[in-house]
């Protein structure tokens, strides 16, 4: 690295050093991902079917059969209530979470540990519990708990109900996410601001909409981020759950996209449906990030 | 100004039937785990449930003895290797980022998020053809390597938030002292980072041990890991649901007691005075 | 200092003994549960059997496992950017064998076979043909099959017998019964056994068993006019897909079966699902596919399903064809292996009689490759004689040619299950088909077959 130290400028260290910081984790992840990017880009706008022996460049010809499919369509449309629907849900749930246990409150240490703990069980083992637990048949929660409550009908086999019981068990898979990232941010909101507050008279409803929400907002909008991306690409979850049915009620463009791929072997659809999710991703995180340059 | 007695005892109740209901939702699953995991295959899915039952420890049995631990072993390597990483990259990265202003920092960070956003099942061919060519595969090194794309850029992100938000006084004063912003980011921003880092590091640690794709697709029977070993198991003719339950379960009790120390961290009442 | 010297020696010679080895990397699924005589209860483990097959033939045998859908996208992977790494593949008689067979990515297996040195292991002739001809691509043979299935009808006899219903025989029988059973349930206020259970995910799983009714409904594989089951076929004759024709029949049966008299959830159910009902008791009948029938009478620790589970004949459609429900494991040697040969080897060893064997000991389940095996003292003692025949005679009758064979079956049969899942859910028969059809003319025509 091209640092020298120097006492004497300690103002041009400033604007100068932090590149050597940066460098390190930018090559390395260049380094992976240079090649792979270009590849998934190249296959996009190839015509390539592992049978068919033709394979040529088709130019946007993958993307415009796709805009072309109602197949397509359909999952961006699973795919966006997917993703508004966790990403909300479990900022919601993560937040008051987060809020809740950042006092010192009863066994405090447990409850945190507790609520972490679904983030480790695999998402494979997650849907298929879900699965098992919300099945009409023979689940626990779907066939005894709800009929119990008057709720008769098959969720799993429900066009909007299917899409609801995937969302269930993200929620429960992924809020602990939230929940860390808000909890974190919390907790490092000088207490003085608050001390500060009260001397001022400030009430606790005044302390969290003037004091605690302003300082969370930008934790609150990458989780929100990851949140999202995680859920345009969330696919083992679903696949276990429901295959993407009842029909292709809650096939996301990753079940799309992977079947395309893997399944019907037309490798340049799949990496357009790729690149179209990754496009996706951008704007979400556009939009989000709008709001963190205040 | 006092606040209203009763109102404060009805939030505290609020609050606390919120967590309650919360941590059911939580536990009833894992619960449901745990049992099933003590059960016969077909005890284990049986509806309704028998409340009381004659536990079976078979499938911790072909856990323990059946050649499957050396999966638990892969996957905490990787994903220990991983969080090292993703914080030996990552804290710098962020710290300089988050000291950039203009359309350096604005492009560089959003490119590395954007190395998040591409889907496994776009980039697992690509990436498979990479390793091998770097005659890399059936390695740990490979799945720790594409699990980097995916934890590099959260810690990246995570922590140059929280870096934004740091008060930048302290740290200017310290360089005009004569520290190098090693020394600041040793000594002045690691230690009030700490809530963030642990949760870094918590979800560094998950988002690997979870991954299933790469870490299939780039490893062989060696280096298998637990989500992998499952996904096998699930793909039987027999469905042995208790073993993939005892696989989870176990994978469990070790998270929860790292989870419970590590969280003890992220405390509040870290006060900026407090590094001066 | 000499011994030491003399052991080193020793141990080099026996690592280059090693080193001479022949490596065969051999990919599937079913961990812990396929080849336990091999690879022990886990998966993990080289047994006795193993290791005196690797000293004799010189081999050293690793197997990598994986869930079925995993692993298909980690052989297409090695596959297409030709690693090589696989000596012995996965593949299935219901997508994979067909794709790869057209495009050239598997050895044809014939002549390796006909030199009768794999005899100890394997003998094509002890086999079901209908196993081989499932695997024949374009005249090839490219896969041998493991455990595989035939039709059937798993039905509780107490409850057949409770309400004086006959073992259907033909479809319109098989609707009766189950209406009979329907109301028997009703009038007596059972509201959790279902009549039926079978699978109507979306994908590829329903689909092995829908077309069969669509088969039994129309006489022959009613995909596209005429019939026609091959490429060259399809494209001689210009043959366009007729899912809104001949196909709707057999297809709408098994949607109004599902709809009237299956469990609610069966729009997302796969076998795991029918398993467990069946094996709960929580079914009355169980087809066509009668291998998750005997899944479920050989786990089950329910008395009423262990004592009064019958076996019967799968039933005829109209046109008196029976419905078919057929699928093979099936293993082949790529044609990126670098040992051919050893791999050919082991694809017997994994194949041949004695794994069969193995299998039907370990399994009880009659869904097996061999004559001998179905005959087998294990098999017969479990199930009776008759039963064994009538499996037996289930697999002679199957036409494994009920769906074409053409590289583009993975994703005719993915699109159709997705479509039954449809239909089943909105009870809309006429716009799943109408859609199947639009999309499958438009795929036959981009993939040039009416140029």
């Amino acid at each position: 690295m091209a640092y020298h130290p120097s006492k004497r400028h300690p103002i041009r260290r400033l604007a100068r050093f932090p590149i050597g910081f940066l460098l390190p984790a930018v090559l390395v992840l260049a380094a992976i991902v240079l090649f792979p990017t270009l590849y998934l880009l190249w296959l996009s706008v190839r015509h390539w079917i592992v049978f068919q022996p033709q394979q040529y460049f088709t130019g946007l010809g993958n993307f415009i059969a796709l805009f072309r499919s109602s197949a397509f369509w359909e999952s961006l449309r699973v795919t966006g209530s997917y993703l508004l629907l966790t990403s909300l849900l479990s900022f919601a749930f993560g937040l008051g979470l987060a809020i809740s246990l950042s006092k010192a409150i009863f066994a405090r240490g447990v409850v945190r540990a507790l609520i972490i703990l679904p983030l480790l069980v695999p998402p494979v083992v997650a849907g298929f519990a879900w699965k098992f637990l919300l099945n009409r048949e023979i689940g626990l929660v779907g066939g005894y708990l709800f009929p119990a409550l008057g709720i008769t009908v098959s969720l799993l086999a429900h066009p909007t109900l299917a899409l609801v019981s995937i969302v269930i068990a993200d929620i429960w898979s992924k809020t602990s996410f939230m929940f860390l990232i808000l909890l974190a941010a919390l907790q490092s909101i000088p207490v003085e601001l608050y001390e500060a507050a009260r001397i001022d008279g400030a009430g606790a409803r005044q302390e969290f909409l003037y004091i605690t929400l302003p300082l969370l907002v930008p934790a609150i909008i990458i989780g929100l981020i990851f949140r999202a991306i995680d859920a345009i690409n969330t696919f083992d979850l679903i696949f276990v759950m429901t295959q993407g049915g009842p029909g292709t009620a809650t096939q996301t463009l990753s079940i799309f996209g992977w079947k395309t791929a893997f399944t019907y072997f037309d490798l340049g659809r799949g990496a357009a449906i790729a690149v179209v999710m990754m496009v996706l991703a951008v704007i979400t995180t556009l939009f989000l990030t709008k709001r963190l340059q205040r | 100004m006092r606040r209203h007695p009763t109102g404060k005892t009805l939030g505290r109740l609020l609050v606390g039937g919120y967590i309650v209901i919360y941590l059911i939702f939580v536990l009833f699953p894992i619960l449901w785990l745990l049992l099933g995991s003590l059960k016969s295959r077909y005890e284990s899915l049986l509806m309704p449930p028998r409340i009381i039952f004659e536990p079976t420890f078979l499938a911790y049995e072909k856990l323990l003895f059946g050649g499957l631990l050396h999966t638990f072993g892969n996957s905490i390597t990787i994903a220990l290797i991983n969080v090292l990483l993703a914080l030996v990259f990552g804290v710098p990265a962020a710290y300089a980022l988050s000291r950039m202003r203009g359309s350096v920092r604005k492009n560089v960070s959003f490119w590395i998020l954007s190395i998040r956003m591409a889907p496994a099942f776009g980039v697992v061919l690509p990436i498979f053809v990479f390793m091998r060519s770097l005659n890399l595969l059936d390695t740990i090194t490979a799945v720790i390597i594409a699990h980097l794309t995916i934890n590099l850029p959260l810690a990246i992100w995570l922590l140059l938030g929280y870096f934004d938000e740091l008060p930048q006084d302290i740290e200017d004063a310290a360089l005009i002292d004569g520290a190098n912003h090693l020394q600041v980011l040793w000594r002045v921003l690691l230690p009030v980072s700490r809530p963030m880092l642990i949760a870094v590091a918590l979800l560094v640690f998950v988002f690997s041990w979870n991954e299933f794709l790469f870490a299939f697709i780039l490893t062989s029977s060696e280096a298998q890991t637990v989500p992998a070993l499952i996904a096998s198991l699930a793909g039987t003719m027999n469905f042995d649901w208790p073993l993939m339950s005892a696989i989870s379960v176990s994978a469990l009790l070790p998270a929860f007691l790292v989870v419970f120390f590590a969280q003890r961290h992220i405390t509040e009442g870290l006060t900026l005075g407090a590094v001066r | 200092m000499r011994k030491i010297l003399i052991v080193l020696a020793l141990a080099l010679l026996a690592g280059a003994a090693l080193a001479q080895q022949t490596d065969i990397r051999v990919i599937a699924f079913a961990q812990g549960f396929a080849w336990p005589d091999l690879f022990g209860s886990t998966g993990t483990e080289k047994t006795e059997r193993l290791l005196a097959f690797e000293e004799q033939e010189n081999i050293n045998v690793t197997i990598e496992w994986g869930d079925e859908t995993a692993v298909r996208q980690k052989v297409l992977t090695d596959l297409i950017s030709g690693a090589g790494r696989y000596d012995v593949i996965l593949l299935g008689s219901d997508g994979a064998v067909q794709t790869y067979g057209y495009s050239g990515f598997l050895e044809p297996l014939d002549g390796y076979l006909a030199t009768g040195d794999l005899d100890q292991y394997i003998t094509l002739s002890d086999l079901y043909p209908q196993f081989l001809t499932a695997n024949t691509v374009d005249g090839n043979l490219y896969g041998l099959s493991y455990y595989s299935f035939g039709p059937g009808i798993i039905y509780r006899t107490d409850l057949f017998d409770r309400y004086g219903i006959e073992v259907p025989t033909t479809t319109d029988e098989l609707s009766t019964a189950l209406e009979q059973l329907k109301t028997g349930f009703e009038a007596d206020g059972i509201t959790d056994i279902y009549p039926l259970t079978m699978r109507g995910a979306p994908g590829e799983e329903p689909s092995l068993d829908l077309t069969g009714f669509v088969y039994a409904y129309a006489g022959y594989p009613a995909w596209f006019e005429g019939g026609v089951t091959t490429p060259e076929e399809i494209r001689s004759t210009r043959a366009k897909p007729i899912f809104t024709g001949d196909f709707r029949a057999g297809f709408e049966s098994f949607v109004n079966l599902s709809r009237e008299y299956g469990p609610p959830g069966i729009a997302t159910h796969t076998w795991v699902d029918m398993m467990n009902l069946y094996s709960q008791g929580r079914a009355a009948v169980l087809l066509p596919s009668a291998i998750n029938g005997y899944a479920a009478i050989t786990s089950t620790e329910n008395e009423l399903v262990r004592d009064n589970s019958a076996f019967a004949p799968i039933v005829t459609g109209p046109s008196g064809k029976p419905i078919q429900s057929f699928w093979t494991f099936s293993l082949g040697v790529p044609a990126s292996s670098k040992n051919k040969a050893e791999a050919v080897k082991v694809l017997a060893l994994l194949t041949g009689n004695r794994s069969m064997q193995a299998f039907a000991d370990q399994t009880q389940w009659p869904s097996v490759t061999i004559p001998s095996v179905m005959h087998s003292e294990t098999l017969v003692n479990r199930w009776g004689s008759d039963e064994i025949d009538l499996n037996e005679a289930a697999i002679q009758a199957s036409d494994p040619y009920y769906f074409p064979y053409i590289p583009e079956l993975a994703e005719f049969m993915d699109k159709i299950g997705t479509a039954a899942s449809k239909a089943i859910t909105s009870g809309d028969v006429d716009s799943a088909l109408n859609e199947l059809q639009v999309w499958a003319l438009e795929r036959m025509t981009t993939a040039g077959y009416y140029r």
